[in-house]
């Protein structure tokens, strides 16, 4: 009960003294706009906010706009959604004419989407951010440059996930195993080690879902490709494949992959983890944050390190979150200000502590999120320092996010494991399927 | 002269013309209804299928590309084989569970009410909620399936009802022929319930079993019934999203892809030509199953 009650407190402190920084910072900005002209004074703004694992990181982040808007003279609009349902929403909208003036969305759906002009140009205000606050990360520059798609950039990075190898350290440690897995290879053999049904030993998604992408950057630690260097013919069909495959294949007939794990949604990994039933899953964090207010027990025996590494190294590609003003915006320079507002220390040190991301600027690094008491950002920073760019070694176009969300790798993986395929077959049909989307860009 | 004009307009606007004019007057807003929330959507939704459209993008009529590109999809193939499998098997379940309730319960029995709203309880319960429990009842560990298999020794070993080939469908099928089987029941009881008894008494007096009167009485009373419950059933699932969605996403591999789920990965990449093409690939079959029960009621109706 007393835990209970400290938790409580704790996160209501958090709300209190985020709203007391924000209000102050608010109260010093309102006296700037007051004594200034107010620019965008009677505009409308519709912001989609993308709901992430934490409550407070989500309502910091709607009254903060809320704030932003009273000060400025602005009416905002915050409709926070459902990240798994941005994709149909932001369609819908654009389809029908209603987006909204500007809105958070994944580095997939933003490129994807920048080929048809739904964004507006954001370079100057990305220049702005990123000198003020130390330059940006390399991998996030590179990763979020939509400049050859839509002829400028489109997105805003505000924070940068990816995948960290979650560790029961109880179940390993009684196996004799204190340190995490360096490659896939010792990961199975760590895994089947402490796989007793009902618990599995690696709790990896095969299945067509986000969570099941993973297997594409396990591919290409093999020295798989998805691509060509020009990004444009489709390469999968290899030897180093081969190699991935019959890993995978090897890992399968040990048994050690939790069943269901073929037709798991995109929590799958999520639930298996937090009920005990695996010692291992490849996660952004969010599981731990869960771990930490549900079960302390489990939050205590939970170690993170980064994704093994195959023969030709460790891929572990950086997620950026990415902000855009929809270019249909009648208000985009009141949008633009918004997101400027949103980019500035004051909000995002108190917001990263919420949140489960990593910076995306250099200046970020020293906020007291990463300090690195926290073994979960302190991981978020480790991966978006050491972490490879989407895609990499592969070309991040428009064809490799369209091959990614057809989930072309765990769908040949499922060939493989699940209907028996040969090697062959399996990679000859990953391969057409693959050239077929590459053909339409 | 001066007469002519109003002559003329009295001819024109005969008492019929007038009774015609109103008629089509009447029939107008229902017919603006069909065409803007029906035909337009679908001749929309044909025209986009022959189109490299994707979201935000007028697109480009490609011809039969979308098609082809299909026919070419291992996964289109076997969603065209599932569909299939799936409305036929899940229907023939339905029939047969749904007649065989409907003719118990429409016997004279105590609670008899009662039991007819029970029966109807997986029809009233969202769909959503149905398939998430049954998601529940699949789960390899903890699953209640599995709970009672070996608890009770059945079957000692844990089954992964969704996540394997053999079991993915049938399971699949167990659910919605649970979920649907309700409306079969209540649409098979009215029409039993409007057979006259006499016919009944008529066949026994002309010394009729169980089965002849079955067979010469009830099917023939409930067969256009029957059909038009087949029809309506196949077409919904047919186009049902949400049961192979919430257990499978189709998966494991292609084991439990239907259309509608090919489609909605297909508008998960903004292609929305192909995703329209899907469904359009589709129209044919549900063209034959409805062509087909609309002439055997025709038939049935002019004998």
């Amino acid at each position: 009960m007393k835990t209970v009650h400290l938790r409580g407190f704790n996160r209501a402190r958090r709300i209190v003294v985020s709203a007391v920084i924000i209000s102050a910072l608010m109260a010093g900005t309102s006296g700037f706009a007051t004594g200034q002209d107010q620019p965008y004074s009677g505009t409308q703004l519709t912001y989609w906010g993308g709901l992430i694992f934490s409550e407070d990181a989500n309502q910091l982040l709607s009254d903060t706009i809320a704030q932003w808007g009273e000060a400025n003279g602005v009416q905002t609009e915050v409709v926070m959604i459902n990240q798994n349902e941005t994709v149909q929403r932001v369609s819908a909208a654009v389809e029908s004419g209603t987006m909204p003036d500007a809105l958070d969305l994944s580095l997939d759906l933003l490129m994807i989407m920048s080929r048809q002009n739904v964004f507006a140009p954001l370079d100057e205000l990305y220049n702005r951010v990123g000198e003020a606050q130390g330059g940006w990360y390399g991998s996030i520059d590179l990763a979020t440059d939509t400049t050859e798609v839509a002829g400028g950039r489109t997105g805003l990075p505000f924070g940068a996930s990816g995948n960290l190898l979650l560790r029961r350290t109880d179940l390993l440690e009684a196996a004799g195993f204190d340190s995490a897995p360096a490659t896939w290879e010792e990961l199975v053999a760590q895994a089947e080690a402490v796989n007793a049904p009902p618990v599995s030993g690696l709790g990896l998604a095969l299945s067509n879902v986000g969570d099941g992408n993973v297997q594409a950057s396990v591919l290409q630690s093999f020295g798989g490709r998805i691509a060509n260097d020009a990004g444009e013919n489709v390469t999968i069909k290899s030897e180093e494949t081969r190699t991935y495959l019959t890993w995978l294949k090897d890992a399968w007939d040990r048994g050690v992959f939790p069943p269901g794990n073929a037709t798991w949604d995109g929590a799958g990994d999520n639930q298996v983890y937090l009920s005990g039933q695996t010692a291992f899953i490849a996660n952004t964090g969010s599981v731990g944050i869960a771990a930490r207010n549900d079960d302390p027990e489990l939050y205590e025996f939970t170690a993170y390190s980064a994704l093994p590494a195959g023969p030709t190294g460790t891929i572990s590609p950086i997620t950026p979150q990415v902000r855009a003003v929809s270019a249909t915006s009648d208000n985009q320079q009141a949008a633009m200000a918004l997101l400027e507002h949103l980019s500035q220390p004051e909000f995002l040190q108190e917001y990263y502590k919420l949140a489960i991301y990593g910076p995306v600027l250099q200046g970020q690094a020293g906020f007291e999120a990463f300090n690195g008491e926290d073994p979960i950002h302190a991981g978020l920073l480790d991966l978006v320092q050491k972490g490879t760019a989407p895609g990499y070694p592969d070309v991040y176009n428009s064809a490799y996010a369209d091959f990614m969300a057809n989930f072309i790798v765990p769908k040949m993986a499922q060939r493989v494991v699940i209907d028996g395929w040969d090697f062959d077959r399996a990679m000859d049909e990953a391969q057409a399927a693959g050239q077929a989307i590459y053909d339409k860009y | 002269m001066t007469d002519t004009p109003v002559v003329r307009r009295r001819q024109w606007l005969t008492d019929s013309r007038r009774t015609h004019l109103f008629a089509y007057a009447l029939v107008v807003p229902v017919l603006l209804l069909i065409i803007g929330l029906i035909a337009y959507p679908f001749g929309f939704a044909i025209w986009v299928s022959f189109t490299d459209r994707v979201i935000g993008s007028v697109g480009n009529f490609v011809g039969l590309a979308n098609f082809e590109y299909l026919s070419r999809n291992a996964t289109f193939g076997a969603a065209i084989s599932n569909t299939i499998f799936l409305v036929v098997v899940t229907d023939i379940l339905k029939l047969g569970i749904g007649l065989g309730l409907a003719l118990l319960v429409n016997q004279q029995l105590p609670g008899r009410g009662l039991f007819r709203s029970f029966l109807m309880l997986p029809w009233a319960m969202p769909a959503f909620v149905a398939f998430l429990t049954w998601r529940v009842l699949y789960q390899p560990v903890g699953g209640g399936l599995n709970l009672v298999l070996t608890q009770t020794g059945i079957y000692p070993h844990v089954i992964d009802w969704l996540g394997q080939r053999p079991t993915a469908m049938p399971s699949v099928i167990l659910a919605s022929v649970w979920r649907g089987f309700p409306f079969w029941f209540i649409s098979i009881l009215a029409a039993l319930q409007s057979i006259p008894k006499e016919l009944y008494e008529a066949a026994r007096v002309d010394g009729a079993n169980a089965w002849q009167r079955f067979w010469m009485v009830t099917a023939p009373g409930i067969r256009q019934v029957v059909l038009v419950t087949a029809l309506l059933s196949s077409i919904w699932t047919a186009n049902a999203f949400e049961h192979v969605w919430l257990l499978t996403q189709g998966g494991p591999s292609d084991a439990t892809m239907v259309f509608p789920v090919l489609a909605y990965f297909g508008m998960q990449t903004q292609r929305i030509g192909e995703a329209a093409a899907v469904s359009v690939s589709m129209m044919p079959v549900l063209l034959v199953l409805l062509f087909a029960v609309t002439a055997v009621m025709q038939r049935d109706d002019e004998r």
